[in-house]
């Protein structure tokens, strides 16, 4: 898929580690996981905006468009 | 009281009894072809003669292909019973079955041509087979949306 989740660069760049994220976005590790790893197929507005709460960041500091390969 | 989980353990045991009568009946068919040779003269079809050889080989073919039918079905319902509905695998057994069906559809079509009346069990083995790919397409697109569902975080 072109959307690329750059959650675990915006992580690094706030020292967070993804135990701590999951809690206070408040969802389990094991999605937080899929969503770091790019399997997830959507993201919902509230988790997008509870992502940019606690990292103080835009929502394309996570995510980012790429042209697909041929 | 009568629910879903006794409708699917009768299913269950249905089909595991019909694993075991399948095989015997497969077995038993050269008498019982001999049986019907011997007492059906009267039978219309295009083709006349003796209807050993082709019904053997129409019955054990279709044996074969409901011993395969049996086999997905029960991997199928055991999959039910564990609450996974919708998942690949039963796209997977839905596919075989479906498949199954319409091959069995086969000998009984070419069966045809002795007795017109095995036209019907052709008919109804292709009737089968094309409805249980539609419920395949169903369940596959159940499985997409369940997948979304899932991976939407």
């Amino acid at each position: 898929m072109p959307i690329i989740v750059n959650l675990d660069v915006m992580m690094a760049k706030r020292k967070i580690s993804s135990g701590d994220l999951a809690k206070i976005i408040d969802i389990t590790p094991a999605n937080l996981s899929i969503l770091k790893t790019g399997k997830a197929k959507a993201i919902r507005f509230a988790t997008l905006d509870k992502l940019c709460e606690a990292l103080q960041c835009q929502p394309g500091d996570i995510l980012e468009w790429r042209q697909e390969d041929e | 009281m009568w629910n879903k989980d006794r409708s699917l353990l009768l299913s269950l045991g249905l089909v595991r009894a019909l694993l075991i009568i399948i095989p015997v009946l497969c077995l038993c068919s050269p008498w019982m072809v001999r049986w019907y040779d011997l007492t059906d003269l009267d039978g219309i079809g295009l083709l006349d003669g003796s209807v050993f050889v082709p019904l053997m080989l129409c019955l054990n073919t279709a044996g074969v292909c409901a011993m395969v039918c049996l086999v997905y079905l029960y991997r199928l319902l055991a999959n039910i019973r564990k609450s996974e509905v919708f998942v690949h695998q039963n796209c997977k057994c839905l596919r075989i079955i479906s498949w199954c069906c319409l091959l069995a559809s086969v000998p009984f079509a070419v069966f045809g041509l002795w007795r017109f009346l095995s036209f019907v069990m052709a008919f109804t083995a292709l009737f089968f087979g094309i409805i249980l790919r539609v419920v395949k397409n169903v369940i596959e697109q159940a499985v997409a949306l369940r997948e979304e569902n899932d991976y939407t975080i």
